[in-house]
């Protein structure tokens, strides 16, 4: 009598948990991997920790700022980024700040604000309270916009 | 230490202002439905980046966005196990009473002690910089209430330890 007697039907109810949407063309899709070779490398490392021993900090962080790693797809190298940045940032003190960032423009400042939040994924003792009043100054320069860019940006330091 | 507390809210206010502009915005997978997109991560799409600040490896804040709603995770301090004690109770206490709190999530997320879910409705119900008021008075006050309440456990343990060895 009932319509699902047979053993076929209901083992064929299984379609159901077919993801469809799947199939869809309006869908999002995430641009293509660059799969690590090829794509950026991140800043040079001996580079930069020649200018922090040679006391140019300032140099240290823009080259550092401009070689960052941000479209790379490779979590490894980004970690390697941020570990470096992090260095960077360390190493200037509250004092010299201010110098610093009068010879940053606005794109690096953003990409700067990225890699503070970054910074603070892997707290130490004493960088935290160091990155806050990098957060703070930065803030001071390019306002709430640097902060929506670091949360809204595809391209995550 | 007390010295890092307000450049750390003042960076946490200065986050959520950012981050709590939220829009209504319909499920894109089932019809009519209207979901928090940042609890059901059904499009990536709509995620923004989470964005963590920490004070010390103990105490930090987690900020995930998306276009619909945020949620915001907190660490507090948690020096010993008499702190912790407290701390679980206090957040319990809250969490059990959520729906007076309107923004408190019923379950902290986990590696966080205490979370709030704020959704677009709540920004349109209420105004923004007060509910990042409340967020920022909230996180002031939980570690003076812990606090607080520590040192009056210590010293009713005091008096009751007295009382006690006053019959030898």
């Amino acid at each position: 009598m009932s319509r699902n007697d047979g053993k076929k039907d209901s083992s064929a109810s299984t379609f159901r948990k077919i993801d469809v949407d799947q199939y869809s063309d309006n869908n999002f899709r995430e641009e293509d991997a660059d799969g690590g070779i090829g794509g950026p490398t991140g800043p040079d490392e001996n580079e930069i920790l020649t200018l922090l021993s040679q006391g140019k900090n300032a140099e240290a962080l823009i080259s550092v700022l401009r070689s960052a790693p941000l479209g790379c797809k490779n979590q490894q190298v980004k970690d390697n980024a941020r570990n470096l940045t992090l260095k960077v940032l360390l190493s200037i003190k509250s004092t010299q700040i201010d110098d610093c960032l009068g010879q940053l423009d606005r794109d690096l400042l953003d990409v700067l604000m990225k890699y503070i939040y970054r910074g603070f994924e892997i707290p130490t003792e004493g960088s935290s309270s160091h990155l806050l009043t990098w957060h703070e100054k930065v803030y001071n320069i390019s306002g709430v916009g640097s902060i929506v860019r670091a949360f809204a940006d595809s391209k995550r330091a | 230490m007390s010295g890092t507390l307000k450049p750390y809210l003042a960076a946490v206010r200065r986050t959520l202002t950012a981050a709590m502009c939220l829009e209504n915005f319909s499920s894109q997978i089932v019809e009519k439905h209207n979901k928090p997109e940042v609890e059901v991560r059904a499009s990536k799409e709509l995620l923004l980046t989470p964005i963590l600040i920490s004070r010390n490896d103990k105490e930090k804040v987690l900020i995930e966005s998306s276009i619909n709603s945020m949620r915001i995770s907190i660490a507090v301090k948690q020096a010993d196990d008499l702190e912790k004690l407290l701390c679980h109770n206090f957040t319990r206490f809250m969490t059990m009473r959520a729906e007076h709190f309107i923004i408190l999530r019923r379950k902290p997320i986990e590696g966080y002690d205490i979370s709030f879910l704020i959704t677009n409705i709540h920004v349109e119900q209420m105004y923004k910089h007060k509910i990042v008021d409340f967020v920022i008075y909230f996180m002031e006050e939980i570690d003076r209430e812990i606090s607080e309440m520590k040192l009056s456990m210590n010293a009713r343990a005091r008096i009751c330890a007295e009382e006690f060895l006053k019959r030898f």
